[in-house]
């Protein structure tokens, strides 16, 4: 038989993406969760933040000449929201929350794996332990980028300043916030034993980092100190770039270009791919 | 040949002893056991020796290499099926050994060729496509055992490999197991703490129990270090050791626990109603008598003074060990 170096890694890859298929109610909740938050969330707040339904004027404040009432504050709301409107701003966030969300849980497979047994069956073959773990973060990404894609071509049923031109690139960065989170979802799980440690763990972070990534609202309105923390989340760097691909908004903090985006998030999955491979190598089945 | 040899192992979990100083070797083309009680020392000597864990002293040989320093050499060698199951059940069983052989690096036909062909010897070449989660118990087992063999290892390692199983099930893994020593030569270490599937299976055995080996040796040998006839009487209170000396035409004569006395004999028939009358006399009620060619349990109980069965059923096997 021939040998191939990579098949490892391919191995994995076969394994995270035929799970994937096998498990048809995970593409249901992946694809519901995000709906649920755009219908209620896009569609609620979409028509407080526009003004066309607007016709009258404001009791006590006098008409500027030339201006309507409405369209100043269609013009702010254009400015704050990037020149979209907020449900267009919401749907372009939604394809990195969901991969965001779907890839970091992802981790919760390692200790299913540990629980069925499966986790020996893995390290007892004499593959890399690198290539092993690597092929099984792919393989996530792989499966949740696709995941993501399913959401913003249901963005473009359900809101209208998408741009179909800019859905091939926002899919890298996509990948590659994949890579990050999956990593880190594994880094967490393979240091647990419990499920529900696990999901703790990943809850207690996944709240804050989402509020705190550009999805629901601008960076530029936020707390100061809420920006800060925007700025170390990865996750902010994916809506901002996904965000500017799909509908040419650019609203981000200073560092945050589309060039920039694609660096940090490049480092975070380096850097992270590379410390589940060396927390997978130091694993073995004594606790 | 030796293929596997394992010297002085030692093997500390944080407060257990769970391992505590086995030597044995493995020759080529045997069928080598470890039989003992639940808690023995088993599985982890045989993780061991599958390079899963490292020995708190000792050492293991497999074909020349260290397991603890070459573990990828060891790893290339052997195919292990675990105690506890350790298959996807959410692939098929066809997916199953797919990763497996690409994880051992093979691909192409020859590997989509050999999964069909295992499958068949095990009988799940119908199944391939299945979901192992819609499996019977049997089946899992078979399919991994299959999956064990799938990139011709030298040696197979089988922990408990009938355990749980149906008397229906446990024959056919009993046949493919000899299947693959007689047909292909292979070299199985296998543990066990079913008697019957030691005496039936291994060419050598080794009893192992509170992580040592107590014995060591072929069923027949191990049989032959009682005598021809083991009688045990149960008596109504604890006699003293002083009430050995009085037996005539014993070989070996041992108290046990509940009043139990282990008599080693030429031949039952002949000593028994003699033994009986001198009991009585010396003022002791006896309960009950019963005699038994040596089988592995009678060993067992000898070398311990426990019987097998018992110390089966006084623990249940840890399971999840993963759970704190
Ligand atoms: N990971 C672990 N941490 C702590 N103790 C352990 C661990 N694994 C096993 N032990 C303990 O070590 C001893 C030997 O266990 P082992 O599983 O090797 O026995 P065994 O002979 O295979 O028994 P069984 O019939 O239950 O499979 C037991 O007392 C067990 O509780
Ligand atoms: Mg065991």
């Amino acid at each position: 038989m021939r040998r191939v170096n990579l098949s490892p890694l391919i191995a994995m890859v076969y394994r995270q993406v035929k799970r994937w298929f096998s498990a048809r109610s995970r593409l249901v909740s992946t694809v519901l969760n995000p709906l649920v938050w755009i219908i209620f969330l896009g569609l609620g707040w979409g028509s407080v933040f526009s003004a066309s339904g607007f016709k009258g004027a404001l009791p006590g404040i006098p008409t500027p000449p030339g201006l309507s009432i409405s369209d100043l504050v269609q013009k702010y709301f254009n400015t704050i929201f990037g020149g979209v409107d907020y449900l267009t701003f919401m749907v372009s966030g939604m394809a990195s929350m969901t991969v965001f969300l779907a890839s970091f849980i992802g981790g919760i497979s390692v200790i299913w794996d540990k629980q069925f047994g499966y986790l020996k069956e893995t390290l007892v073959a004499p593959a890399s332990r690198k290539l092993v773990i690597a092929g099984r973060i792919l393989g996530d990404a792989i499966v949740t980028t696709v995941q993501g894609l399913i959401v913003i071509l249901l963005g473009f049923i359900i809101a209208s300043g998408l741009r179909i031109a800019g859905v091939g690139i926002a899919l890298i960065y996509l990948f590659l916030l994949a890579i990050t989170f999956s990593s880190l979802g594994v880094v967490i799980a393979l240091k647990l034993s419990s499920v529900e440690g696990f999901q703790m763990i990943v809850n207690l972070l996944t709240m804050p980092l989402m509020f705190m990534s550009g999805v629901f609202y601008p960076f530029t309105t936020m707390p100061s100190w809420m920006q800060v923390i925007a700025l170390y989340n990865p996750l902010s760097y994916a809506v901002h770039a996904v965000r500017y691909w799909l509908t040419g908004a650019d609203v981000g903090l200073s560092p945050m270009t589309p060039l920039n985006d694609l660096l940090v998030l490049a480092a975070g999955a380096t850097i992270l791919l590379l410390t589940a491979g060396f927390a997978f190598e130091k694993t073995s089945i004594e606790e | 040949m030796d293929v596997i040899v394992v010297e002085n192992l030692v093997k500390k979990y944080k407060d257990v002893l769970a391992v505590n100083g086995v030597s044995f070797t493995v020759r080529k083309g045997e069928i080598f056991a470890l039989l003992g009680p639940n808690g023995a020392g088993k599985t982890t000597t045989i993780h061991i020796i599958a390079t899963l864990l490292k020995p708190t002293s000792g050492r293991v040989i497999v074909e020349g290499y260290d397991a603890v320093k070459e573990p990828g050499k060891v790893r290339r060698l052997i195919g292990i099926v675990f105690q506890e199951p350790s298959l996807d059940q959410q692939l098929t069983a066809y997916d199953n050994m797919y990763i497996h052989g690409r994880l051992y690096g093979y691909s192409g036909n020859e590997l989509r060729k050999r999964i069909l062909e295992l499958l068949e010897f095990v009988d799940l070449k119908e199944y391939a496509f299945k979901q192992v989660k819609h499996f019977s118990g049997g089946m899992k087992r078979r399919l991994e055992i299959a999956r064990g063999l799938l990139t011709n290892p030298d040696i197979l390692i089988l922990d408990e490999p009938t355990i749980g199983l149906d008397p229906q099930s446990r024959a056919r893994v009993w046949e493919y197991v000899r299947k693959l020593k007689n047909d292909l030569g292979m070299t199985i270490l296998m543990t066990t703490h079913y008697l019957d599937e030691a005496d039936e299976l291994a060419d050598r055995i080794a009893i192992m129990d509170h992580g040592r080996i107590i014995a060591m040796g072929t069923s027949l040998e191990l049989k032959n270090m009682l005598g021809s006839d083991v009688i045990y009487l149960k008596l109504s209170k604890q006699a003293p050791e002083s009430l050995c000396r009085e037996f005539n035409g014993v070989k070996d004569c041992r108290l046990l626990e509940d009043g139990l006395i282990e008599l080693v004999v030429e031949n039952a028939n002949k000593v028994l109603p003699e033994v009986m009358k001198l009991v009585m006399e010396k003022g002791y009620e006896i309960r009950e008598v019963s005699y038994r060619k040596p089988s592995l349990n009678e060993v067992f109980l000898h070398l311990t003074g426990r019987e097998l069965r018992d110390s089966l059923e006084a623990s249940s096997p840890p399971r999840g060990r993963w759970h704190r």
